[in-house]
């Protein structure tokens, strides 16, 4: 028998068709039963006090928009939907980083019927799993989305699956003000980036702050040089398990990286993003590489101070237009209670005027939908909507990219550990790609 | 500490106090041991009770070892973010039954092993104790796939399952805290004399009168002890709400903690004002329930 691809095909066997067949009936007396030794009246909040069924005025939707500011956008987003459509959503939110834990077991549970979820290898794994249903349909309806966003949303068969609400991109990120002073320029090849480098150590500033402390931030420094250096296809192969870590193009990247890191703030295992983006913030530092939200560690008046430039090109055949830039959105479960309405929802979220509230009310997200009202955008918003808008590709980043376990248990130690011993290349990618061939077992 | 009064005292009325032991170095070791080890456990808390009252900004700019930067909007802003009025409410449901019914079960079950000899009575608490050992997420998966196939009725869970009900966790709880409180409440009531009984059966008092009338009023000091324990477990207990439950609204207050963390940014002076009002009602219950405590395991302990 055949190991297991994921805990959801290993949950799925170990149901004995003796307990799949169980007669419900007999259970439902057994748990009356339990119910009549509890019945003090004590739990009787426990019922809770939406009043469900399948009632065709309702739909329920699972959220991780836990942060205040998108929760509150996504609240008006589903007003604006009851109002238009006359379908109540409740929306059920759990903290993002529970969510994100617990998407295995919520998805085999008893799901919402529309799921808030990422786009790329993540959403097409639950797809290929059954978890997803296909909303082909739905995508019929929807207009205003770039080619790139659609092959984001696509599964394996080729069908739509996901329909993306919002986005952030990766890029180099500086403060206007310290580049004036020094008179610094935008580099566009890599050579650029070495000598304003070197540039910026004589005029007593960290060339690239850098931190990893949580594992993560080190991954869009490995994506973006892998697709600068092998470009986009390779990239995605690279990540679903498909090509060697072992090559000499995944080397190369390390060896690329290894060149830069002196260049990079040291000691970034001990250091959170945030230091890393204060010490952009504070002038320590001249540049960093990060997720559109590195603005969150600036005060309101130094956000017009903020500006980026996508990183520069390595190899001038693959050229510098493919970056990471992760959407989320929304996804349908595979047996919806209201499947009419679960649709009905999808075809809002995806439209022009959900994506309007959400401009209105967030500064700090960029809306998928091209064809919504972006004159609230700030001048970094717009910007950034231009750059993702002329990537040729979109990558999710690497954790979405490619299998959760693999990205954790085995991406995270083994960046770790390159950024702390630069020099044994050889040793990292075969251990990564031994390790690899254990988890991605076909 | 009173090490100055203390001298005082001894030279000045040498008989003042006849329980007061002379300050020898070996005295004045061990008090240095135990103040050591005092703060060694207070600081964790207090240092969090410290963070809790800091702004971020301040602490951002001039580093957690500094002064300044005073503030309670930590609390006001963890209190409402959170939703903690709700969530703990939400752990009252979960926690009360709860405690409630693994006590009155677990004494059923230590009175029967206590006070009749039968075959199966040493395997019987073997059972209920070893059930400890077990690693609980070992059981995870069987679990949830059990809890998704158990179907409720919508009256008492609007999931209509075992999943993502209240029942469900109470449930867990009590079939995990029971073996404890087996092991417990049977060494506490093999204590008590056999007299009673023999009293209590020559007036012709049932097996039932015997437990409820005569054995439950003994064990008030043992119950209060577990009460108070259990309490704090089951209330701690985060790992089976988050897996067991998907509805963010029904989480308990522990789990609801994690509402503080951000995507990409968390305030760690925030999760220090939560975690601190979450720790209150554990507190609360042990200061009250603090003399059984004490009394009530020594008691269970010294069994002849």
């Amino acid at each position: 028998m055949s190991r297991p691809q994921s805990q959801a095909e290993y949950l799925a066997r170990l149901v004995p068709p003796s307990v799949a067949g169980l007669n419900r009936r007999s259970l439902l007396a057994g748990a009356a039963g339990t119910g009549a030794l509890l019945g003090t009246g004590l739990l009787a909040g426990c019922g809770g006090d939406s009043g469900s069924g399948s009632d065709s005025k309702d739909v329920s939707v699972g959220s991780n928009q836990s942060d205040p500011k998108p929760k509150d956008v996504t609240a008006k987003v589903m007003d604006g939907f009851k109002t238009a459509s006359g379908i109540t959503p409740a929306i059920n939110t759990v903290d993002h980083n529970t969510y994100q834990e617990n998407i295995n077991n919520y998805l085999q549970g008893k799901p919402d019927d529309v799921y808030m979820w990422f786009a790329g290898y993540r959403m097409r794994f639950f797809a290929a799993k059954g978890l997803a249903s296909d909303i082909s349909d739905v995508w019929g309806k929807l207009s205003g989305f770039s080619d790139a966003f659609k092959k984001a949303s696509t599964g394996d068969d080729d069908k739509q699956y996901f329909v993306p609400s919002s986005y952030y991109p990766w890029a180099m990120f500086y403060r206007k003000s310290v580049w004036q002073q020094y008179g610094y320029q935008v580099p566009t090849t890599l050579d650029q980036l070495t000598a304003l480098s070197a540039q910026m150590k004589r005029d007593g500033l960290t060339p690239i702050a850098f931190a990893d402390k949580d594992g993560w931030p080190a991954m869009g420094t490995f994506d973006i040089l892998n697709l600068r250096i092998n470009g986009y296809q390779f990239h995605i192969d690279l990540m679903a398990g498909k090509e060697a870590w072992t090559s000499d193009k995944v080397r190369k990247v390390f060896d690329t990286w290894a060149g830069l890191l002196p260049l990079h703030q040291p000691d970034s295992l001990g250091r959170t993003w945030q230091e890393a983006a204060q010490s952009l913030q504070q002038k320590k530092s001249g540049m960093y590489l990060l997720g559109l939200f590195v603005g969150q560690q600036f005060s309101n008046e130094e956000q017009s101070d903020l500006d980026f430039f996508t990183f520069p090109e390595i190899d001038p055949a693959i050229g510098a237009k493919a970056l990471d830039a992760p959407i989320d959105g929304y996804m349908m479960a595979r047996k919806p209670k209201n499947e009419a309405n679960a649709r009905k929802l999808l075809e809002y979220v995806g439209g022009k005027d959900a994506a309007n509230i959400t401009v209105k009310n967030d500064p700090a997200t960029l809306v998928a939908n091209s064809s919504a009202d972006v004159s609230g955008y700030t001048a970094l918003q717009k910007k950034a909507a231009e750059l993702v808008g002329s990537a040729t590709e979109i990558a999710q980043f690497l954790d979405r990219d490619t299998r959760p376990d693999f990205a954790s248990t085995v991406i995270i130690p083994a960046i770790q550990q390159f950024i702390k011993n630069p020099k044994d290349i050889s040793g990292l990618t075969s251990s990564i790609e031994s390790q690899k061939k254990s988890i991605f077992t076909d | 500490m009173s090490t100055a009064t203390v001298t005082r005292r001894t030279e000045g009325e040498p008989e003042a106090s006849p329980r007061r032991r002379r300050l020898t170095p070996l005295r004045l070791l061990l008090h240095g041991f135990l103040i050591t080890v005092a703060l060694v456990w207070l600081f964790p808390i207090a240092w969090a009770v410290l963070t809790s009252l800091r702004s971020y900004d301040y602490t951002a700019a001039n580093g957690y070892v500094s002064f300044g930067g005073w503030t309670f909007d930590n609390y006001v802003t963890a209190w409402q973010t959170a939703e903690f009025g709700q969530h703990f409410l939400n752990s009252v449901y979960i926690t009360v039954p709860a405690v409630l019914l693994t006590l009155f079960l677990a004494s059923c079950v230590a009175f029967v092993i206590a006070r009749f000899s039968w075959k199966l009575n040493i395997v019987l608490l073997g059972v209920f104790t070893a059930a400890n050992l077990l690693p609980q997420q070992a059981l995870l998966i069987p679990l949830f796939r059990v809890f998704t196939q158990v179907p409720l009725p919508e009256f008492m869970s609007d999931s209509e399952l075992l999943y993502d009900s209240y029942w469900g966790l109470i449930l867990i709880n009590v079939a995990f805290q029971c073996g404890f409180c087996v092991f417990v409440l049977s060494n506490y009531m093999k204590a008590l004399p056999r007299d009673l009984y023999e009293a209590a059966m020559v007036d012709g008092a049932s097996i039932w009168r015997q437990y409820w009338q005569v054995t439950m009023p003994l064990c008030r000091p043992a119950l209060a002890a577990l009460a108070t324990l259990e309490v704090t477990w089951i209330y701690n207990e985060f790992f089976w709400a988050t897996v067991l439950m998907r509805t963010g609204d029904k989480f308990p207050v522990t789990s609801s903690l994690n509402n503080l963390r951000g995507e990409f940014f968390t305030d760690n002076n925030l999760v220090s004002a939560g975690s601190v009002l979450v720790a209150i009602p554990t507190l609360v219950i042990f200061f009250m329930l603090q003399r059984h405590f004490v009394r009530g395991l020594t008691l269970g302990a010294s069994k002849g």
